[in-house]
């Protein structure tokens, strides 16, 4: 027999327990706690670089870092308003910070075209070293937003996907990046860039089938 | 009667808190709200069951509204992700005409209420992808119907729909 909307009503009612609202402060601060930890997972394996240990880093790394700071801010922000749905919501914060993050890799290429020595601006196979350990740093943040996402209730999974990829790449990059010797910018433009293009990538793709509900 | 949005915003505020009767209300002027709001989108036939579905979900997603905020476009969020949910399935059988005794009247609904309104994310469409999706998914036709009556092929019938039913998905929150 089929169930009356009177009857389900009065079932939920019935059924009803408090719950405690999902703030975004609370998503922020789970974010900024597991991108906290990342960090210190990482000082406490690898060290921090001489340079950030003596306060002596390049320009290069002071805004390529703060940038891609900014992108994995803005990134975990959307990530979490998409729990709580709400039509009207555009997201465009992750956009625009993508958009200044992207100066990065073009500045790297006009420095590896200007400079003629590409494999020791861009660190050699330590470009690949960065990128691998960005992304693996990065898998703490990702979990902490993919936490929040399935308490939540995202409407547009493949978006969410894809800003936890950007966010957790962008953030893990940069708790990575306390512990990078190479501060040149073809090696920030590009090493601790890509990782966040592979992070939105794997996200897009695989983190959509988890946020369904 | 249907309640106001600031009304709604309260009960839900209170039900979060665990009180059932402000909770039944809500529920109860909520699912007037949500048969007003698919009217015209959804068969006859398919009304209860939608209709259940976003109560249902609503339960299970209450921590997700955030008090500080208007309850009406959170619902219709809600709504709509159900809604594009119910027309990745399958609605193969006839169906009877719509009635016109369920259409929306659209003079009494505010700006706000306009904004949200589920025909805001119909109208991003390409007109040959909501004609595909209104014959096929709402009306109950099949694809060979549909391709008579709006001039497609069937196989373009078919990809309108995907493609339609892709881009609603991915404006759900934005369509306004």
């Amino acid at each position: 027999m089929k169930r009356t909307t009177d009857g389900l009503i009065a079932q939920l009612a019935n059924d009803l327990q408090p719950v405690r609202p999902l703030r975004w402060r609370a998503g922020m601060a789970l974010a900024l706690a597991a991108f906290a930890m990342a960090a210190l997972a990482v000082v406490a394996v690898r060290g921090l670089s001489e340079g950030v240990a003596h306060g002596h880093v390049s320009a290069f790394f002071v805004v390529a870092n703060g940038l891609l700071l900014l992108l994995g801010l803005a990134g975990a922000s959307a990530v979490i308003a998409m729990a709580s749905p709400n039509v009207g919501a555009q997201h465009q914060g992750p956009k625009w910070a993508l958009a200044m993050v992207m100066v990065l890799p073009v500045a790297a290429a006009f420095a590896l075209l200007g400079s003629g020595s590409a494999d020791h601006s861009i660190g050699g196979l330590h470009a690949l070293y960065c990128i691998a350990l960005s992304l693996a740093t990065s898998a703490l943040v990702a979990a902490a937003l993919v936490v929040w996402l399935r308490r939540g209730a995202p409407v547009s999974a493949p978006a969410a996907g894809l800003y936890t990829g950007i966010a957790a790449g962008a953030l893990g990059s940069v708790a990575y990046g306390l512990s990078c010797p190479v501060d040149t910018i073809a090696h920030l433009g590009i090493a601790h860039v890509v990782p966040v293009a592979l992070a939105g990538a794997v996200g897009r793709i695989a983190l959509p089938a988890f946020l369904r509900w | 009667m249907t309640a106001d949005e600031a009304t709604l915003a309260r009960l839900m505020g209170a039900a979060q808190q665990g009180d059932r009767q402000a909770y039944a209300v809500l529920l109860e002027q909520a699912g007037r709200w949500l048969r007003r709001y698919f009217a015209r989108r959804v068969a006859p036939q398919n009304l209860d069951d939608l209709v259940q579905e976003v109560l249902l979900s609503l339960h299970r997603k209450r921590a997700t509204y955030d008090p500080a905020r208007p309850f009406l476009p959170w619902l219709a969020a809600i709504a709509r992700y159900r809604w594009v949910d119910q027309l990745r399935g399958e609605y193969r059988a006839a169906t009877q005409e719509l009635q016109d005794n369920d259409a929306v009247d659209e003079g009494s609904e505010d700006a706000v209420l306009a904004r949200i309104s589920i025909d805001r994310l119909f109208a991003r469409l390409p007109p040959a992808q909501a004609r595909a999706i209104e014959l096929v998914k709402i009306e109950g036709r099949s694809i060979c119907e549909a391709s008579q009556r709006c001039g497609q092929s069937e196989a373009l019938v078919k990809v309108n729909i995907f493609r339609g039913i892709r881009k609603m998905a991915a404006l759900i929150e934005k369509a306004q």
